[in-house]
């Protein structure tokens, strides 16, 4: 591509003697003029608002500082203070937990789905797909919406089938009043909403793959196991490299079912970065410890995926 | 085609949001015309009667003045007055809960008042509002109306069990709730997190939600007599559905009640006319008590409520705000509002023109030992992330009281201390 | 092959049935009868249905006002994510250039910013620019919120599509930007509709920003935020909370069945062919 580029542009500038400097100069600054609205967007809309925030957090700024303004710097001490929280690091080791408990769910199941889809008759294949593209479609809040109506306490459906089937204990069972409970609902329902996008990316993906190598794997007499782990993955790898970051990103970011559906409690066993963050600056008014906690977020999130930024920048560079 | 299809929308994008960025600002146009004032009510303060009466006389008045009353949720409700008094062009008018005052004025965003006092002949304000609505010194809070919580029931229910008298002790009343608990109706209402409730029960008994030794302040919900106190919670509540992880908000519990299937639940007696609203066959129905207390002398404690209005500095209309409050905190419209909300007027003198109401009866009994919240500007903190709601859902389910009380101590000690 | 086959096809309704029964258990719960709904034995079947919740839920304040409010905020800002992202997406696809790779990855890093973390200097930047209470600010925070994945997936599509198809076109005599408009974008024109489709979800479901930059005028609210005061809204009545709930959802879910294929199409051509 970048021969092609080259050979494009080479001989019309000798061609156009007058406004050779024009032309000559144009193939040089229209790729940044054409990247200039998403700069100054990401500067104003991105990076300022970032900037704002990272000077809070070396401020003291509570709601007198808000509404009136004039807030002191005071060093380093709000991250002081989050460092040497001990309810901060239990909050760091739960979102890691939370993150990996979805995402490896996610991957997993996704990938099996999308296998399955695969291997299916066309009409089977369009209904699963079908039931997917629905589960996907359902906005976060009516999701979340749903969901605390599937496990209310009392007329929720989970409690009556589980009564039906002899579980005699669950009547009127709370779930959302304890911890482990209330983790695993919002598990499910994250990994409920965030299988389709994989699975069916990963379907579109697995068509990809020309059939003519599986049938003379087959042919050597490679199990469907061996076949994955021999073709389909490393072929793919690429495109589970890109999901599996997109679910880190999107499952460490999660605020809004937590935040309708528990608001990190009960206890503090939902408590996850994103949602200590807004609870300490919305709830506690500690603008300034809640934008020390994000700033820390974002630099953890950006270690945990700086082998797959490297990858990228490599591959970017090959192309 | 399709890219000039793409560019025509994207321009009709563009003019509606220039559209959309000029229809906001007619309110400065209006200097000729009558000055808009935006008022935030609390929902469930006023019902949809009153405001109309109030808003047709206010207009008929004031044609200077055009209101605009918006009614807001408590959920999230301190964010949003924050959001508001940090902004350039705030609502004119805030109705502000009574122990939340102190913050907002201490954060400079709140217009002082103090020389309107007399005007409003706030010798004569009851305690509990002009109290709280004070901050060093000078008045932020102008006080709006006051009310204590009471048991609500049905007339119906309680002569169909049997129950003849309303209980007087916690005895009788544990007694005729488990008679009334029959037959797909609930013998009270009491959702799990209504930790005003707990209070009562626990200053029943001689405790208090935090203490205060020198000037540092510790969460005693873990003490003996607090925990009498959730032991009595726990015990009334069992006796009906009230679903034991959330509060009074949610579901709304006069809307409970108004299904029809509930005997008895604690709200202030206001309530009684949202629960008419949705279900007016309740009408003649309903009846009202002061809280049992452990003996029949002397009733429960109850926490006195009530809310204050606050002028935000931001407002462009502070004379209009004023006029709208020099009606609302009037004589006129308290005695209206007491009468037809069953609120404690915001003076004294007004308090004998509202007797003979039985739900204002009720309450007045049981605001004999009317008490308040841990007196910090900090406590606002702790019922922002409120770990005793948190406390009683664990302790409802049947965890251990003694370890969930300190785990909830811990927090209120480290709020009330922190120095914010 | 056949006990296989009848294998297969069970876990495959298995799925279908977890996928699809909570938004099943949602619209029917809109359509029951509040006697149903609150009866112990619940049914699994619409035998009685009613439209009442639809229309209380139609009929409550402002209902169709924030309906018009959401669409307008989510719609202009994918549609100004789109052009941008059109043009970042043809320099990054098309165009060798320095920084193109630093580029690339900081579009990448955009798409983790944890959104929440930027409210309240997102507030103070609007307070200080008169942008509160106005849905423009919405649109732009949509537009952000939206753009790196835009340009991500949209580069996706222009690298399936072959260079080939313009540099014949420019040979003919077009310039390149007439080459992109009549070669290129037909193209890239369902790819485009799909990766809107991203945006629009997110966009539609924005409460954070929504709830805290729009205070005073009420009637600049969106959807979500009056979705999120339902349980206030309809106190204990789960049939209207679950209509409002589906009709939130039915704009959203009508895009998607015309869409869906393609977006998982250009999301698997990006990273390939990355």
């Amino acid at each position: 591509m970048a021969l092609a580029q080259a050979e494009r542009t080479a001989p019309a500038t000798p061609a156009e003697k007058p406004s050779a400097g024009a032309r000559r100069g144009r193939p040089r600054v229209l790729p940044y003029l054409l990247i200039a609205p998403t700069i100054l967007g990401m500067a104003y809309l991105l990076l300022y608002p970032l900037i704002r925030n990272l000077i809070i957090s070396f401020q003291k700024f509570g709601i007198a500082q808000l509404i009136r303004g004039g807030a002191d710097f005071v060093g380093i001490d709000n991250y002081q203070a989050i460092f040497t929280d001990n309810k901060f690091w239990a909050v760091v080791g739960r979102t890691f937990a939370f993150t990996a408990i979805n995402v490896v769910l996610i991957m997993v199941l996704a990938t099996l789905v999308a296998l399955l889809i695969d291997a299916l008759g066309k009409w089977m294949r369009f209904l699963v797909m079908g039931g997917l593209v629905l589960a996907w479609a359902i906005p976060v809040l009516a999701a979340t919406t749903v969901f605390q109506w599937l496990f209310q306490s009392q007329l929720g459906v989970v409690n009556w089938v589980l009564v039906q089937l002899g579980f005699t204990q669950f009547e009127g069972y709370a779930w959302f009043a304890d911890g482990t409970s209330t983790f695993a609902i919002i598990v499910i329902m994250i990994v409920w909403q965030s299988v389709p996008f994989a699975a069916l990316t990963l379907y579109a993906a697995i068509t990809t793959v020309p059939k003519e190598i599986y049938e003379s794997a087959s042919m050597d007499g490679a199990g469907p196991i061996r076949m994955f782990g021999l073709i389909t993955f490393p072929i793919l790898r690429p495109m589970f490299g890109l999901i599996l970051c997109l679910e880190v990103i999107w499952v460490f970011k999660s605020f809004v079912q937590i935040w309708v559906i528990s608001q990190g409690g009960p206890g503090d066993a939902t408590l996850t970065l994103p949602v200590y963050a807004y609870q300490i600056a919305q709830s506690l008014n500690r603008y300034d410890l809640g934008a020390a906690i994000s700033m820390v977020t974002v630099l953890l999130l950006t270690v945990v995926l700086l082998a797959y930024f490297r990858q990228l920048f490599k591959e970017e560079g090959e192309l | 085609m399709k890219f000039r299809s793409l560019a025509v929308a994207a321009v009709a994008a563009l003019s509606l949001t220039a559209i959309a960025a000029c229809g906001s600002g007619d309110k400065n146009e209006a200097s000729s015309g009558p000055k808009t004032i935006d008022v935030w009510l609390m929902k469930g303060s006023v019902s949809d009667d009153f405001l109309k009466r109030f808003t047709d006389d206010f207009a008929a008045k004031h044609t200077d003045v055009k209101l605009n009353v918006q009614i807001q949720e408590w959920n999230g409700i301190g964010a949003k007055i924050i959001g508001a008094l940090a902004s350039k062009d705030a609502p004119d008018v805030i109705e502000v809960g009574n122990t939340q005052v102190a913050q907002y004025s201490a954060s400079g965003g709140v217009r002082d008042l103090t020389d309107k006092k007399s005007d409003l002949q706030g010798d004569d304000w009851i305690e509990g509002l002009a109290g709280p609505g004070k901050y060093e010194g000078k008045q932020f809070g102008i006080p709006y109306y006051a009310a204590n919580r009471v048991v609500v029931y049905r007339k119906d229910l309680f002569a169909a069990a049997g129950v003849k008298t309303p209980p007087k002790t916690r005895e009788e009343w544990l007694a005729a709730t488990a008679k009334l608990n029959t037959g797909g109706n609930q013998g009270i209402y009491l959702p799990g997190q209504n930790f005003y409730v707990l209070s009562g029960f626990i200053w029943d008994e001689g405790g208090d939600l935090a203490v205060q030794d020198g000037d540092k302040w510790k969460g005693a919900l873990g003490s003996p007599e607090a925990l009498k106190g959730v032991e009595f919670y726990k015990q009334i509540q069992a006796l009906g559905k009230g679903p034991k992880d959330s509060d009074e908000a949610k579901p709304t519990q006069t809307d409970v009640f108004a299904q029809g299937k509930v005997a008895q639940m604690i709200a202030v007696p206001g309530a009684a006319e949202l629960i008419v609203q949705a279900n007016p066959a309740l009408k003649d129905k309903l009846g009202f008590f002061p809280i049992p207390g452990k003996t029949a002398d002397k009733p429960g404690a109850v926490f006195t409520g009530g809310s204050d209005l606050i002028v935000p500095e931001a407002s462009d209309a502070p004379d209009a705000a004023y006029t709208f409050i020099k009606e609302l905190a009037g004589e006129k419209w308290q005695v209206d509002l007491a009468k037809s909300m069953k609120y404690v007027p915001n003076r004294k003198a007004l308090a004998s023109q509202v007797t003979g109401d039985e739900g204002t009866t009720a309450m007045s009994a049981g605001a004999a030992n009317g008490k308040a919240t841990p007196n910090s500007p900090n406590w606002a903190a702790v019922e922002a992330k409120n770990p005793i709601k948190e406390y009683l859902t664990k302790v409802l389910t049947g965890g251990d009281p003694a370890a969930a009380a300190a785990a909830a101590d811990a927090i209120i000690t480290e709020a009330l201390n922190s120095g914010k | 092959m056949k006990p296989k086959r009848i294998v297969l096809n069970l876990i495959a309704l298995g799925v279908f049935a977890f996928a699809v029964f909570p938004v099943y258990w949602m619209i029917l719960t809109a359509f029951k009868p509040t006697k149903d709904i609150q009866a112990e034995t619940p049914s699994f079947f619409p035998t009685n249905i009613t439209f009442s919740h639809f229309s209380t839920a139609i009929h409550a304040d402002g209902f169709w006002l924030f309906w018009r409010n959401s669409a307008f905020v989510a719609i202009s800002g994918v549609l100004l994510a789109l052009i941008v992202a059109c043009l970042a997406a043809y320099s990054v696809a098309r165009l060798k250039w320095k920084g193109r790779q630093a580029f690339i990855v900081m579009v990448f890093v955009a798409q983790m910013t944890p959104w929440e973390a930027l409210l309240i200097p997102m507030y103070v930047i609007s307070r200080d620019t008169d942008m509160l209470d106005k849905l423009p600010m919405l649109t732009l925070i949509y537009f952000m919120m939206t753009l790196p994945f835009t340009i991500v997936t949209l580069r996706g599509f222009l690298n399936a599509i072959p260079p080939d198809l313009e540099e014949a076109a420019q040979v003919d005599g077009c310039n390149q930007f007439q080459a992109f408009r009549r070669i290129v974008f037909p193209l890239l024109a369902p790819g485009l509709l799909s990766t809107s489709l991203f945006g629009f979800i997110t966009a539609w479901n924005e409460f954070a920003f929504a709830n805290l930059l729009i205070i005073k005028e009420q009637n600049q609210r969106t959807l979500p935020v009056w979705l999120s005061s339902f349980s206030n809204t309809f106190g204990t009545d789960w049939g209207a909370t679950m209509a409002a709930a589906t009709l939130f959802m039915l704009p959203v879910l009508l895009i998607f069945l015309v869409l869906q294929g393609r977006v998982t199409s250009g999301v698997a051509a990006g990273a390939v062919k990355g």
